[in-house]
């Protein structure tokens, strides 16, 4: 039967061994800890998805991305990459993968140009010697750097460092591409222009590829779907919208109305529908007020409008507050 | 892949090295600079030292006995850091992700040092024969020979001090150890004989005596019967510190990703 999933991790855990910090005093012998980088982790992803890896700092997510190209070995559990198992069969993932690291350009060499680079690199990941130069322009050209080819690295931005990295991780035409932090360092400019290259050139091609970042915001624009580690452990795996939802457990709605007394924000505040309201006036002008509602369920939405019918308060705004996806991230990376 | 694909990605190291290495021509005048001065000032010490008596036990003058030690040492010094300068770890990781052998990895970054080398050999081997007249009868296979077994005796142990390093991050003992042992006892400016004998003792138990006295007399007229007894030696040497080394290599490398401190440089 064809394995749908490009990539799938078992029960994977990966273990480290550091010095605890120093405490007072020079010769305090510093314990040796253990750290779970990575915690019988188990994930699986579909083949031509693109897949965002989300954590803070320490995550988990290096860890994972290293294990997945056979740089680490795991201590414990199963991984395969397009059917291979990263363990026993490390050149057919080498084979299926092109990985950029999050500090990918210090690989390259500085005094070489562009063009160069990638002509090593070819040859390494055996892209055929005939199709070779055609190969490197092509995948100059997609990443944009087509003339700055002969251009030496030393000279190149950062941005045209990554799209260098990035144009090196396509050289081989691989079917699953690990991207680990591809904008971290980057302007705003550059992340732009790497993101709709993966969102709209990479992903085209219906290469699987799996994208960590710690840019929330970055990876609902475009993945597919999200997987959320938190201490080495996939905390939540689902759509962008899906994770959103998983956090949204009360309504929340903002009013801005005109002429309303202190008597009436207090029974307004004394609804059964409401559980909590603050008072917000960050678009209220004038004798306007702007109110921010916490409501049981949106159903009790028709109730704040009967009372403001009844109690004769012009309502002059009204907007449901959705919980961002950079909510849900602190709400699940948060908890203890 | 076969064996013509790994040459090739052997050549695009090469290649990879070549334009890097062309790149700095300041250090490329002074490391010539450095080849011409260095021959300069030792022949001319060799010329006016008075060693002859002891020179008498290789049948030949100082001044061939010490360009012949200085070309040779240099060489051997470059082949001590070889591996060494390939495991800038950034480099490394990007090689091991990809789909090359450890093997093709270590011979291709190394080739173009090696290339140096002999350029640098030949320099001070040309310097000692255009410019001092010293009289070389070359045993080509006999030097090729011993040229192979010295590399791979010192491949060997630059790939122990590679892995040490990997390891250690800051520096390795195995290479100062080398250096220092191949100055005192290793039969480059001066023959072992001239030391007490229990400092005798010590260079008899390194390759390096084995390979300068060799080289020495397949550069001056000596056939291979006639050292054979030293190539042995060396031969012997040569088959367990060049594995041994590997092993080491190998297994530090292994070690360094299991514990993921491979970038920690």
């Amino acid at each position: 039967m064809q394995n749908e999933n490009a990539i799938q991790a078992i029960d994977l855990t990966k273990t480290f061994k550091i010095k605890s910090p120093p405490s007072s005093g020079h010769f305090v012998r510093r314990k040796t800890l253990s750290v779970n980088a990575v915690d019988n982790l188990n994930l699986s992803i579909k083949k031509g998805q693109l897949f965002g890896l989300l954590g803070p700092n320490g995550a988990g997510k290096t860890t994972l991305v290293k294990m997945l190209c056979t740089l680490l070995p795991p201590d414990s559990g199963t991984a395969t990459v397009n059917g291979y198992d990263i363990v026993k069969q490390p050149m057919q993932v080498k084979r299926s993968l092109g990985t950029l690291f999050s500090v990918g350009e210090r690989g390259f060499f500085w005094r070489l140009n562009g063009y160069r680079n990638l002509e090593f690199f070819a040859a390494i990941y055996n892209v055929p010697r005939q199709k070779r130069q055609e190969r490197i322009m092509d995948v100059l050209k997609l990443v944009g750097l087509e003339g700055s080819a002969f251009d030496l690295y030393q000279r190149y931005s950062g941005g045209m460092k990554r799209k260098l990295a990035l144009a090196r991780t396509l050289l081989a035409d691989p079917p699953i591409l690990l991207l680990d932090e591809p904008t971290v360092g980057l302007d705003v400019i550059s992340s732009r222009n790497i993101r709709e290259f993966v969102r709209n050139t990479v992903k085209e091609t219906g290469k699987t590829i799996l994208y960590t970042t710690h840019y929330i915001e970055e990876a609902a624009n475009i993945c597919d779907q999200i997987g959320i580690l938190r201490r080495g452990r996939l905390i939540a795996c689902d759509t962008p919208n899906a994770i959103r939802a998983m956090i949204k457990q009360s309504e929340l709605v903002y009013v801005v109305v005109e002429e309303i007394t202190s008597d009436q924000i207090e029974r307004m505040r004394s609804l059964p529908a409401i559980t909590s309201l603050t008072e917000n006036d960050e678009y209220a002008m004038g004798n306007q007020r702007g109110f921010c509602l916490e409501l049981r369920s949106v159903d009790q939405v028709p109730a704040i409008f009967d009372f403001l019918f009844k109690e004769k308060i012009k309502l002059v705004n009204f907007r449901r507050e959705e919980p961002t996806l950079e909510d849900a991230f602190i709400e699940l990376t948060g908890r203890p | 892949m076969g064996f013509w694909a790994e040459l090739e990605k052997i050549y695009y190291f090469m290649k990879r090295d070549i334009i890097s290495f062309s790149t700095y021509k300041t250090n490329i005048a002074i490391l010539v600079a450095t080849a011409l001065f260095g021959a300069l000032s030792f022949a001319y010490l060799g010329s006016n030292a008075s060693m002859q008596a002891v020179l008498e036990l290789y049948n030949m003058d100082l001044t061939t006995y010490l360009l012949i030690g200085l070309a040779f040492n240099s060489y051997l010094s470059q082949s001590l850091t070889l591996v060494q300068k390939t495991i800038n770890p950034w480099a490394l990781e990007e090689v091991l992700v990809s789909p090359t052998s450890l093997r093709t990895f270590i011979v291709g970054s190394s080739l173009w040092g090696f290339i140096w080398s002999t350029a640098v050999v030949v320099v001070y081997l040309a310097i000692g024969v255009f410019i001092f007249g010293i009289s070389l009868n070359i045993n080509v296979l006999g030097t090729l020979i011993v040229l192979a077994l010295g590399i791979g005796t010192f491949i060997g142990f630059s790939m122990i001090g590679a892995g040490i390093l990997i390891l250690t991050k800051q520096g390795d003992p195995v290479t100062a150890l080398i250096t220092i042992a191949t100055t005192l006892f290793g039969n480059v400016l001066f023959p072992p004989q001239v030391m007490p004998t229990a400092l005798q003792t010590i260079s008899y138990l390194l390759p390096q005596y084995y390979f300068f006295t060799s080289i020495r007399l397949m550069l001056t007229g000596w056939t291979i019967p006639m050292i054979l007894p030293y190539l042995l030696v060396l031969a012997f040497m040569c088959a367990v510190i060049l594995p041994l080394g590997y092993g080491v290599y190998a297994w530090c490398l292994k070690t360094a990703r299991k514990n993921g401190t491979l970038s920690w440089f």
